[in-house]
């Protein structure tokens, strides 16, 4: 009798819940941890890799040595596994089923390529986040169809409210956040952060806000480019529009040394030797 | 047989349209508002064909409320300018086009910069510091040519709009009567051009907006500036 | 095209490329505006012009903006000139019986690849309907074209360093542009070489 508001994802059970939705934001607090931190000056945002290991040929994949980058180069050298950039002005951390993620990064480059054909302006931050909301709400309502197996977090910067920091879950629900984090030991890292937020952060504050809680909640001794992707969303010094900026392999190994929490590549990673909270299961699936 | 003409000036724009009516050389009205309101810091002086104007202005006025309405702000100047002129590109090319030229004045409050762009019914757009629609063309942008200059304030970019009415006046053999607005930081405010001192009742409302604060109506992102 | 006026012109230099355009925009015999520039950027070593019906430049470029961008973010990486060429003519013959009313101009340096390390500098122009021509020497279009032949013609020479190449590119629209009504009114020249783009604004007989 279990399965039976479970096969449908549109029905609700007696006690009014929808289980696929909730099945869904399960599989996402096994995925690889993603969190950003809001500061005036920019965003920080850091994301646990999962796949991982000495025989994936990432030599062609966008995550590999060609990885990141600022500006323009940023688009294309995506940063491959966890962080994408959406448009000129919005990146993104998704945490979750790689191939819905997949389809929903295409989704939102879509529509924010859309915006900027009839308003020849970069679509604003929220409004892009309403858009992938929406077609998220869809899943939980029509077709029989499964939810989206994601949550993201989106860092942006628009002329109207400025840097800003959302999360959107497979529900459809989304929500404005000062720093958060999505994907394993979301709670812990949660309060972590909570803890050791301050007002007045400068960028390089929120970066190794970022990074010192990713360290703690990754529960390996030592972070490294090889299992960390880095990114930062802040305005060009001269022209002050959004510079995103998705740190290379080298950058960010720089940056962890500076901190003190790594940066120094570990001997064997293997796929399935995954850190995290999440563990086993089929991690290949989910990123 | 119509005339508008926008100039901008260091913090503000001008927005200035005849207001006949009528067919061919027949006046039927000459008490015609040709400028719409669109947002709060955001107004088009349009003309055309008759049936076409009105009816565009309106579709294009509930489209920038319906994006205020959803989003809690309104369109800036820059991005309205680009879905207007996509509705008219498309329109053109589309089995009954509009016919209709229009001057979009607005004031970018991100920015603190007057916008005027110069839009024709093919959805020509020219981002342009002064211009002109209509007959006036002829004799006014040689006017602007002479006596624009950079960072006018407002009281010379009055001087310059009276030149351009001078002129036409002048020149044109049809009279017509001028309806004109000004557009800046504090929104979208009626000037009448016909009066000695244009700017005086202006200035006399924000000396009162600047003592104590009248309270703001709720509800206030509804409130779309004058309606035209 | 003679709505609104306005020409393009393009040259092959060693090693670089150049690509210039007037900035007038008109109503038929009256000038609206001397910013109108028409010549846009796809990375910093591809540029392309668009002379003729303005309606048209804005919504040709949206929508190429639209279409490269997207490119970009698939392949994750840059478009090179000639698969820009045939985005561009594609996107042309799309209207073919109800056409973009533009002649359009590409110039670009392709980055060397491990199949061709040393590509040699390109132009590229397209009639109203994407019929494409990748000339060896220069390209020209919009109501000057005729003019800008015949000056091009005799001042163009292979192998121009990029301040010759600049030097030449903008006598050629200069001269050119000065013998049609509905082109002028200042004009923009880029250079594009391996390691930056020079950007130079014209002053021009403003009549």
């Amino acid at each position: 009798m279990a399965r039976r508001y479970d096969s449908r994802t549109t029905i609700f059970s007696p006690e009014g819940r929808l289980f696929q939705v909730e099945y869904a934001m399960e599989a996402i607090s096994h995925a690889g941890t993603v969190l950003a931190v809001l500061s005036k000056e920019g965003i920080a945002m850091a994301a646990e890799k999962k796949v991982t290991g000495k025989l994936l040929d990432l030599s062609l994949a966008p995550g590999g040595e060609k990885m990141g980058g600022e500006g323009t180069e940023a688009w294309m050298g995506g940063g491959g596994e966890k962080i994408f950039l959406l448009n000129n002005n919005i990146l993104a951390g998704l945490a979750g089923i790689t191939s819905d993620a997949n389809s929903l990064v295409n989704f939102a480059r879509n529509s924010a390529q859309r915006h900027l054909f009839t308003y020849d302006e970069d679509i604003p931050v929220e409004m892009l986040v309403q858009r992938l909301c929406d077609m998220k709400q869809g899943y939980t309502q029509f077709g029989g169809l499964r939810p989206f197996g994601v949550a993201l977090l989106y860092m942006g910067w628009d002329p109207i409210y400025g840097f800003q920091l959302y999360q959107s879950d497979p529900s459809g629900n989304y929500s404005g956040w000062k720093a958060t984090c999505i994907g394993s030991n979301h709670s812990s890292a949660t309060s972590l952060l909570k803890q050791d937020y301050k007002e007045d952060l400068t960028l390089e504050d929120a970066k190794a806000l970022c990074l010192k809680v990713m360290s703690k909640t990754m529960d390996s001794t030592k972070l490294s480019s090889e299992k960390l992707e880095f990114a930062t969303m802040t305005l060009h010094p001269t022209s002050k529009q959004p510079l995103s900026k998705i740190y290379r392999p080298s950058e960010l190994d720089g940056l962890l040394r500076d901190l003190e929490l790594g940066g120094t590549a570990e001997d064997s990673v293997g796929a399935m030797e995954g850190t995290g909270g999440g563990g086993g299961g089929n991690v290949a699936i989910s990123t | 047989m119509e005339c508008a003409f926008g100039i901008t000036g260091k913090d503000y724009v001008l927005l200035c349209s005849d207001m006949a009516a009528g067919r061919s050389i027949i006046r039927m009205k000459s008490d015609e508002n040709k400028i719409k309101a669109l947002g709060p810091h955001l107004a088009m002086a349009y003309g055309g064909e008759p049936g076409d104007t009105n009816n565009f202005a309106e579709y294009v006025e509930r489209n920038m409320r319906l994006y205020h309405i959803r989003n809690h702000y309104p369109l800036l100047p820059a991005s309205a300018s680009a879905w207007i002129r996509r509705t008219l590109a498309e329109s053109i090319r589309s089995r009954n086009p509009y016919a209709v030229n229009l001057l979009l004045a607005g004031y970018d409050t991100t920015t603190s910069k007057p916008h005027l762009y110069w839009i024709d019914y093919l959805g020509t757009k020219a981002v342009v510091p002064y211009a002109a629609h209509g007959m006036g063309v002829y004799v006014s942008l040689s006017t602007m040519d002479k006596w624009w200059f950079n960072d006018m304030n407002k009281r010379e970019g009055v001087e310059v709009l009276k030149k351009c009415i001078d002129e036409v006046q002048k020149r044109i053999t049809v009279h017509f009567n001028f309806n004109c607005i000004l557009i800046d930081k504090d929104g979208i405010h009626n000037i009448n051009i016909d009066s000695q001192d244009p700017l005086a009742e202006l200035e006399s409302e924000s000396k009162a907006a600047s003592g104590d604060i009248v309270v703001d109506a709720p509800n206030s992102p509804l409130d779309v500036g004058v309606t035209a | 095209m003679e709505n609104n006026g306005g020409s393009v012109v393009a040259m092959i230099g060693k090693d670089c490329v150049a690509i210039a355009s007037d900035l007038r925009l008109g109503n038929q015999a009256v000038g609206i505006a001397s910013n109108f520039d028409k010549v846009f950027p796809v990375n910093d070593k591809l540029y392309y012009g668009l002379p003729g019906l303005a309606t048209d430049v804005y919504t040709l470029k949206e929508h190429l903006r639209f279409r490269v961008n997207m490119y970009r973010m698939k392949e994750e990486r840059e478009i090179t000139p000639k698969t820009f060429t045939h985005l561009v003519s594609s996107t042309l013959y799309e209207k073919r019986f109800g056409p973009f009313f533009i002649e359009p101009v590409v110039a670009g340096l392709p980055t060397p690849t491990e199949l061709d390390p040393h590509p040699k500098p390109f132009i590229s122009t397209m009639d109203t309907i994407g019929c494409v021509t990748t000339p060896k020497d220069f390209a020209v279009a919009g109501t000057a074209a005729d003019k800008l032949y015949g000056v091009a013609e005799g001042l163009w020479e292979p192998d121009l360093e990029p301040e010759d190449l600049f030097e030449t590119v903008s006598q050629t629209l200069l001269n050119a542009v000065d013998r049609d009504a509905l082109s002028g009114w200042g004009a923009v020249v880029h250079i594009i070489t391996h390691d930056k783009v020079i950007t130079r604004t014209l002053r021009a007989r403003m009549d």
